[in-house]
C-alpha cells in the first residue's frame, strides 16, 4: 500500500480523467458497433458480450459499463492465455487470436473470445479483445444434459484466426460445417473482429494526438488509483472471516455452496472450500466464471462506481477447490453454468451481511427461469421459442425488493403479444404472485404467475430452466425467505428438471420464486404495510 | 441557400417599405424561463423577450411576455398571423407526478402489466436502484374479461357489465382520467372501441384514452405505458390549452395557435388536446429544428446540433437538413441520464441525447483523486459562484470566467453583475486537492466537461453506424458557443457553424416547423407473404387520417409530402429498423423495391446484410408534412457592420498553456464576407463564441459564422 502512495502521479488529475473517459468511449463505441453488426439476439438484446482494451501484458484497462457480470475479469485472463501460447515475439500486425476454451474463456463453448495485438511504430502497445455469445456452437445447444465438452459442441483451441491479416480459411470451413447457423456464426465472428479494428484505429489516433509511445503510464495510473480506492473500501470493513452456506436445487441432488470471506486490513480473500464436488452434467462453473460472478458481487458491495479494470481486483484473492462445482476439471461440461454462477453474488452478500449489512440485498428469486417450447403450429410450420421469466429480488436495509426483475443477469421479458404471435399458446395470465416475497422490515420482491394454455391439436415439447423450487431465497438480518418457485402442469406439480409435453388444451403454470426479506417483519413501517394491501 | 436568403431579405425590404408587418410568434415555456419571439416575415425584424416561467399557471407568464412585446414595441396584434407554442409543461407534470388521478382498464389476467414492466434494470452494479413507479398504481387497475387473439380473432366477447362495474370502482376511488388497453388491440380495436363507447355513455365526465388511438403498435407494456401517460396529462392539456387560447384572444391576437410536437412538426390545438403525449418533447424539438435550419443556411448536409444550457446539453443528429426522428423514447427518467430508467413512450420524436453537462455543472475531485464535472448542477439557484447568489461550489461557468472566455463586464449583454473573485475562491479546494494552478484547474473543468460531451456524441453517432467526422457542429443555447470549438476539436470535426442569436436560436426553431402528422399501425407479415391490397388499404387509411388532421390546421393538404415507412427486420430478430419506403400505391410489384429499401437501410446502419433470411414487416407508418410558411427566416441585424473588433483581453488556451491577448469581436458589427484567424472571442447578448488558435472563421451572408477547426 505504502508503495502506491509514494509513487508520484504519472499523469495529472485532468489528463488522466480525459484519457480515461476517452478510452472508455472507445470501448463503448466498439461495443455499439458490435451490437449493431451482430446477428445473435443474445448480443443484441441482453448484452451477452464484452469488448475491452488491455495493456501490453494483458492487464485490462477499460471495459464498457454495460457488459454483463459474466465477463468481469475473464477477457483479460483470456488475453494472457493467448500470450502464454503466442508470446509477443510471435505476433505480427494483422494477427487475430481466437478460442472458445471454457477454462481459458468464460466457462462454456458458446462464448467465442478474440484478441488483436495493437502495434504502434512496430511495437505491441496493447490488445483489443472481445467475447460474444455465438448464435450456435454445435453440440446439444444449451442443454444441461451434456456430460462433457465433446457433447457440448465445437471446440476452438487457442489459435490464430488471422495471420498477418489473412484469415485461416481452413478453420472457417471447419467451423461452418460444425455449427447450425454458419452464416450467422461466421458473420458474428467478423463483427467481433471489426470491433477490434475499431478499437485499434481509435487508440492509435488517440496515442498519436497525445504523443504517447506506450500505454504504461495511463494503465499504471488507472490500475493504481482503482486499486487504492478498492483498498480503502476494504479497509473500511471490519477485519474477520465471514462465512455463509446454502443449497441450490441442483439436478439430481442439491448442490452445496460454501463461501468464506476473510477481510484483513486492505486485502480480502474468498474461499469456496467445502463446496460440492463437480457433477457429471453441464451444471459446473469453471474457475473463470466463478471468479467473474464473485467479483461482480464484491464490486456491488465495495466499488459500484469505479469503472471496471483489473487494478480494482488486485487486493482480492479467490480460491475454489479443484474438482468442485465451482472449479471443475476438463472434460466435464459447464454449458449451463449460469444455474450456479448466478447464485454467487448472493453467496458474497450472505457472507458479508454480518460485516456490512447495509450494502447488500437478501437472496433473490434467481437464476432466471425459462421454457423452451417446440412443436408444429396450426399452419404446419415448426416453432422453437425460448421464453424468459424472472422472480423477485431481495430486499435491502432501505427498501423492498423489486417485483419480477432480472438479477444478477439483466434479461427482458418477451412481451405477451409477441409470445402469442410466435407460439400457439394463450397467455391466460401473467401477474404478480401475491405475498411471495419474504416478509421483513423490508419485504422481498414478489415473483410472478404465468399461466400458458395450448391452442393447438398437436403436442408442445417443453424444456425448463427453473431454480429455487426446493431452496428458497434466504432473508437477511431477521427477514424471511421468499416463496419457492413451482411448476404446475395441468394442475399437477411437476419436476422442472425433466422434459414435459403440453397436451392439446393443456396448461402450464410457472410460479417464479420471491426474493428474501430484510430485517424483522415486526419493524415494518405502517405506510409500507398499507401499501402491501395493494398486493394481497 | 445563402443567396436565396439574401434575395428574400431584399424582397422583404421592398415589402417593408410598403409598410405592413406580418408577425409569426414563438412561445417556448422552459423550466426557468419562458422565451417569446416575434419575427416579422416582411422586414426580418425579431423581437425577443425572456420572462420567468409562472409555474402555477404558465399561461400567465406567456401572456405577460406577449403583452410586453406588443406594448413596448408597438406591435399591432392584428399583424400576427400565427402563433406556435412549445412547452415542457407536460413533461414536468409527468416528472413531478402532478397529472390527473388516472386509472387503467385492461384485459383480465394482466393488471400487473405496468408494475412488471420489462423485468430489466437500468444499472447492474447498484443494488439500491429505484425503478420508476407506475403512473397507475395496482389498486387503480380494473380487469375486464374478453379476449382478442393474435390474428385479430375474438376468442372471448368483452364483458360489458364487468367493464362498467370495474370503471365504477375506479371512479369511486377518485379517478378522473382512464386509459383503456386490451391485448392485441393493434390488430383488432373493436373491444377497445366498444369499451370507450360504453364508458363515455355511463361516465360522461371521465377523460378517456384508448391505446388503439394513442399508440396502435404491438408490445403491450410500451403501448400501455404510452396510453397511461396520455391519460395522465390529458385533463391538464385540455384546461391549459383552452385557457391559453382564450387569453391570447384577449390580447387581440386572433391568429391560429399551433402546438409544436415532439417530432418537430406542428399541429392544431384540438389534436394536441386529443393526444397530448405527442407534446412531451416539444421544447427540445425546437432546438434541433433550429440546428437543421441554420445548417442548411451554410449548405452543410450533416450537422450535430449541440444545445448547451445551464443544466444539460442536448445533441441531435441532422442528416440532409432533417433532424433524425425516432419512434420511441423514455420520459421522466428516474436516474436522470440513465438509459432504461424512464417510462417508455412510443411516439415519433426528434432523437436526441441529453447529457448532465451545463454551465451550472459542479466540479469536484472524486474518490480516485480525479477531477469530475457534473452531473450535479447548481442550476439557476444558487447558480455558479460568479453569479453572487450564494453559490459556493465551482461550476463550468465559473471556469469559463476564469479562463477569460466570458467577460465579467458583459455577461448577458452586461445586464448581470459577475463576482469573479467568488469564482476564483470556489476553485481553491480543487487547486489544493490536485496541486494545480487556478487556470490549470479551470481549464481542467472546461476540458473534462467537453470530453464528457464529446464521448457521448461519439457513441451516439456510432450507434447509428455513422462517423462523427462527417459532421459540422452547430451550437445553440447560452453555453453552446463557449464550448463548441473544443468539443469539435475532440471529435475531429472540421467545422463549427455558429448561427446568429445562438443563445435564443432554439425558440426561432418554432417558426420554421412544418405541420406534421405521424400515424402508425401494426401490420405483421413476411414480406413474401404480404397481402398487398390489405397493406395498401391500411396505408391509405392512416394517410387519410393524417391528412384530416393537417386539414384541421387550416393549411392546404394538397401540397403535402407523404412518406411511407415501415418497421422491418429479418425474421427471428427481436428489434426492427424503421425504413423509408418507395412511394405507393403498392401491389405485388412493389415487393422488390421495398426489399431493396430495407436492405439498403440495413447496410447503412449495420454495415452488411446476412446472406440469407426472410424480411418481415412489423409496423407501418405514414408521415404527412406540409410547409407551414413559405417564407425563409432571415434575421435582421447581422452581417452589415463596420469591422466589429471591440478590444482585446487575455484568454487562456491549452495550445499556449497560458493567457494570450485575444481579439474580442462584437457579433452584430462583423460584416459578412470577412475572414479572421483564431484565437478570437465573439460576443453577442445571449452567448459568447470562443475560437481557438490556428482556426479561421468567416462571416456568411446568412449571418452564420463558419469556423474551420485547426487539427493538430
Amino acid at each position: 500500500m505504502a508503495k502506491h502512495e509514494a509513487n508520484p502521479p504519472r499523469l495529472d488529475a485532468v489528463t488522466l480523467r480525459v484519457l480515461w473517459t476517452r478510452l472508455i468511449s472507445i470501448v463503448n463505441e466498439a461495443s455499439a458497433a458490435l451490437v449493431r453488426t451482430s446477428f445473435s439476439t443474445l448480443v443484441r438484446e441482453t448484452y451477452d458480450f464484452s469488448v475491452i482494451l488491455t495493456d501490453e501484458n494483458g492487464q485490462g484497462i477499460v471495459q464498457p459499463p454495460a457488459s454483463i457480470p459474466a465477463f468481469i475479469g475473464t477477457l483479460p485472463a483470456t488475453v494472457r492465455h493467448f500470450l502464454a501460447e503466442f508470446p509477443v515475439s510471435e505476433l505480427v500486425p494483422g494477427d487475430v487470436l481466437i478460442t472458445n476454451d471454457p477454462w481459458m474463456g468464460t466457462g462454456h463453448l458458446a462464448d467465442v473470445s478474440v484478441a488483436k495485438p495493437i502495434f504502434l511504430d512496430g511495437k505491441v502497445v496493447g490488445f483489443a479483445a472481445s467475447v460474444a455469445h455465438a448464435p450456435d456452437m454445435g453440440g446439444r445447444t444449451g442443454s444441461t444434459e451434456s456430460r462433457d465438452v465433446f457433447e457440448e459442441g465445437f471446440q476452438i483451441p487457442v489459435m490464430k484466426l488471422c495471420n498477418a491479416g489473412t484469415p485461416d480459411a481452413t478453420f472457417i470451413k471447419v467451423l461452418r460445417r460444425n455449427v447450425r447457423a454458419p452464416d450467422e456464426v461466421e458473420g458474428d465472428l467478423w463483427a467481433q473482429v471489426s470491433a477490434l479494428e475499431l478499437i485499434e484505429n481509435r487508440l492509435i489516433a488517440l496515442m498519436r494526438h497525445y504523443h504517447m509511445t506506450s500505454l504504461r503510464d495511463v494503465a499504471g495510473e488507472i490500475h493504481d488509483r482503482s486499486e487504492r480506492a478498492m483498498r480503502n473500501a476494504i479497509r473500511d470493513m471490519p477485519d474477520g472471516t465471514y462465512d455463509y452456506e446454502f443449497a441450490t436445487d441442483g439436478l439430481d441432488d442439491p448442490v452445496k455452496i460454501r463461501i468464506a470471506i476473510t477481510v484483513k486490513g486492505d486485502e480480502l480473500e474468498v474461499d469456496f472450500a467445502g463446496t460440492s464436488p463437480q457433477v457429471d452434467k453441464a451444471l459446473n462453473s469453471a474457475f473463470c466464471y466463478t471468479y467473474a460472478y464473485t467479483m461482480f458481487g464484491l464490486k456491488c458491495v465495495l466499488s459500484p462506481e469505479i469503472p471496471n479494470n483489473e487494478g480494482a481486483f488486485r487486493p482480492i484473492r479467490m480460491r475454489a477447490p479443484e474438482g468442485s462445482v465451482l472449479n471443475h476439471r476438463f472434460p466435464t461440461s459447464g454449458c449451463s453454468r449460469s444455474m450456479l454462477g448466478h447464485y454467487l453474488p448472493f453467496a458474497v452478500f450472505g457472507a458479508l451481511s454480518r460485516a456490512v449489512p447495509n450494502r447488500i440485498i437478501a437472496g433473490s428469486g434467481s437464476p432466471i427461469w425459462s421454457v423452451l417450447m417446440r412443436g408444429v403450429n396450426e399452419r404446419g410450420a415448426q416453432f422453437a421459442n425460448k421464453l424468459f421469466y424472472n422472480g423477485g429480488t431481495g430486499a435491502s436495509h432501505r427498501r423492498d425488493g423489486m417485483n419480477a426483475t432480472s438479477w444478477p443477469s439483466n434479461i427482458s421479458l418477451t412481451p405477451t403479444e409477441v409470445v402469442e404471435q410466435l407460439v400457439p399458446v394463450r397467455v391466460v395470465h401473467k401477474k404478480l404472485r401475491p405475498n411471495s416475497g419474504g416478509e421483513g422490515q423490508y419485504r422481498g420482491g414478489h415473483g410472478q404467475d404465468i399461466l400458458l394454455q395450448s391452442k393447438i391439436d398437436t403436442p408442445i415439447f417443453m424444456v425448463f430452466l427453473a431454480e429455487r423450487t426446493k431452496h428458497a431465497a434466504p432473508g437477511i438480518a431477521g427477514g424471511q425467505a421468499g416463496d419457492c418457485g413451482a411448476l404446475v402442469i395441468d394442475g399437477v406439480p411437476a419436476d422442472p428438471k425433466k422434459q414435459h409435453v403440453l397436451k392439446p388444451g393443456g396448461t402450464v403454470l410457472m410460479r417464479t420464486p420471491g426474493g428474501g426479506g430484510f430485517g424483522d417483519p415486526k419493524g415494518r413501517a405502517a405506510h409500507l404495510r398499507a401499501s402491501d394491501a395493494k398486493y394481497a | 441557400m445563402a443567396d436565396a436568403g439574401q434575395l428574400k431579405c431584399d424582397e422583404a425590404v421592398t415589402k417593408a417599405a410598403k409598410g405592413k408587418a406580418n408577425f409569426s410568434v414563438g412561445l417556448d415555456i422552459g423550466g426557468t424561463f419562458t422565451d417569446i419571439v416575434f419575427y416579422d416575415q416582411v422586414s426580418g425584424r425579431h423581437l425577443n423577450r425572456k420572462v420567468l416561467t409562472t409555474h402555477e399557471d404558465p399561461s400567465l407568464g406567456v401572456i405577460e411576455g406577449v403583452r410586453q412585446v406588443i406594448d413596448s414595441e408597438g406591435v399591432d396584434p392584428a399583424s400576427v398571423d400565427r402563433v406556435i407554442h412549445a412547452t415542457t409543461l407536460f413533461t414536468n407534470a409527468l416528472i413531478e407526478r402532478k397529472g390527473a388521478e388516472t386509472g387503467l382498464v385492461t384485459t383480465e389476467g394482466f393488471r400487473d402489466l405496468l408494475e412488471i414492466a420489462r423485468e430489466r434494470k437500468y444499472e447492474i452494479y447498484d443494488v439500491f436502484i429505484e425503478m420508476p413507479s407506475p403512473i397507475v398504481p395496482r389498486n387503480l387497475v380494473a380487469e375486464v374479461p374478453g379476449r382478442i387473439g393474435p390474428r385479430g380473432e375474438e376468442e372471448r366477447p368483452l364483458d360489458l357489465p364487468a367493464l362498467v362495474a370495474g370503471t365504477e370502482q375506479l371512479v369511486k376511488q377518485g379517478v378522473t382520467s382512464v386509459a383503456v388497453v386490451f391485448l392485441h388491440s393493434y390488430v383488432n380495436p373493436s373491444h377497445e372501441r366498444a369499451a370507450v363507447a360504453e364508458i363515455q355513455r355511463r361516465f360522461p365526465s371521465l377523460s378517456i384514452s384508448a391505446s388503439c388511438e394513442v399508440a396502435p403498435e404491438i408490445r403491450e407494456y410500451e403501448r400501455a405505458s404510452t396510453t397511461v401517460i396520455n391519460a395522465y396529462v390529458k385533463p391538464l392539456a385540455q384546461n391549459y390549452l383552452d385557457r391559453l387560447a382564450a387569453q391570447l384572444a384577449a390580447t387581440k391576437i386572433l391568429a391560429p395557435l399551433f402546438m409544436m410536437l415532439s417530432n418537430g412538426g406542428l399541429t392544431h390545438v384540438a389534436e394536441a388536446k386529443r393526444v397530448p403525449v405527442q407534446l412531451l418533447e416539444s421544447g427540445p424539438a425546437a432546438g434541433a429544428l433550429a440546428g437543421a435550419f441554420f445548417g442548411r443556411g451554410s449548405k452543410v448536409d450533416h450537422v450535430l446540433a449541440f444545445d448547451m444550457g445551464g443544466t444539460t446539453a442536448k445533441l441531435s443528429v441532422v442528416d440532409d437538413g432533417e433532424p433524425v426522428v425516432a419512434y420511441r423514447f423514455e420520459a421522466a427518467r428516474e436516474k436522470r441520464f440513465a438509459e432504461g430508467s424512464g417510462l417508455p413512450v412510443i411516439i415519433s420524436v426528434i432523437e436526441l441525447i441529453e447529457i448532465g453537462a451545463g454551465g451550472g455543472s459542479i466540479a469536484s475531485v472524486d474518490e480516485l483523486g480525479l477531477l469530475k464535472v457534473g452531473p450535479r448542477s447548481a442550476g439557476s439557484q444558487p447558480g455558479p459562484a460568479a453569479y453572487g447568489r450564494g453559490g459556493q461550489l465551482p461550476t463550468v461557468t465559473d471556469a469559463d470566467f476564469i479562463l477569460g472566455y466570458l467577460d465579467p463586464g458583459f455577461f448577458a449583454g452586461g445586464t448581470m453583475k459577475i463576482d469573479l473573485d467568488a469564482a476564483k475562491k470556489a476553485f481553491e479546494p480543487i487547486c489544493k486537492a490536485t496541486g494545480m494552478s487556478l487556470p490549470e484547474a479551470a481549464w481542467g473543468v472546461h476540458d473534462v466537461v467537453n470530453e464528457n460531451m464529446a464521448s457521448a456524441a461519439r457513441v451516439h453517432v456510432a450507434e447509428r453506424g455513422k462517423d462523427p467526422r462527417d459532421y459540422a457542429l452547430l451550437p445553440t443555447g447560452g453555453a453552446g458557443p463557449v464550448h463548441a470549438y473544443s468539443v469539435a476539436a475532440k471529435l475531429g470535426l472540421k467545422r463549427v457553424i455558429c448561427p446568429p442569436a445562438a443563445g435564443v436560436a432554439s425558440s426561432l426553431g418554432l417558426l420554421m416547423a412544418p405541420a406534421r402528422v405521424d400515424r402508425a399501425a401494426t401490420f405483421l407479415t413476411l414480406l413474401d407473404e404480404t397481402d398487398w391490397p390489405a397493406l395498401e388499404g391500411v396505408f391509405r387509411k392512416i394517410e387519410a387520417d393524417a391528412r384530416d388532421v393537417i386539414a384541421g390546421t387550416g393549411l392546404d393538404p394538397k401540397g403535402a409530402r407523404i412518406d411511407r415507412l415501415a418497421d422491418m427486420r429479418y425474421a427471428g430478430q427481436g428489434f426492427e429498423l424503421v425504413v423509408f419506403l418507395p412511394e405507393g400505391p403498392y401491389s405485388a410489384k412493389s415487393r422488390d423495391g421495398i426489399a431493396a429499401a430495407f436492405e439498403a437501410a440495413y447496410r447503412a446502419t449495420f454495415g452488411r446484410t446476412p446472406r440469407s433470411g426472410s424480411i418481415e414487416i412489423v409496423n407501418i407508418r405514414a408521415c404527412v408534412r406540409v410547409a407551414a410558411s413559405a417564407k425563409n427566416v432571415v434575421l435582421k441585424g447581422f452581417g452589415s457592420g463596420d469591422g466589429g473588433l471591440k478590444g482585446r483581453r487575455p484568454v487562456w488556451f491549452p495550445e499556449t498553456k497560458g493567457y494570450t491577448e485575444t481579439a474580442v469581436y462584437d457579433r452584430y458589427r462583423l460584416p459578412s464576407g470577412v475572414e479572421h484567424d483564431g484565437p478570437a472571442v465573439i460576443e453577442e447578448r445571449e452567448s459568447t463564441l470562443v475560437i481557438g488558435p490556428g482556426a479561421t472563421f468567416r462571416v456568411e451572408a446568412t449571418g452564420n459564422l463558419a469556423i474551420d477547426v485547426f487539427q493538430a
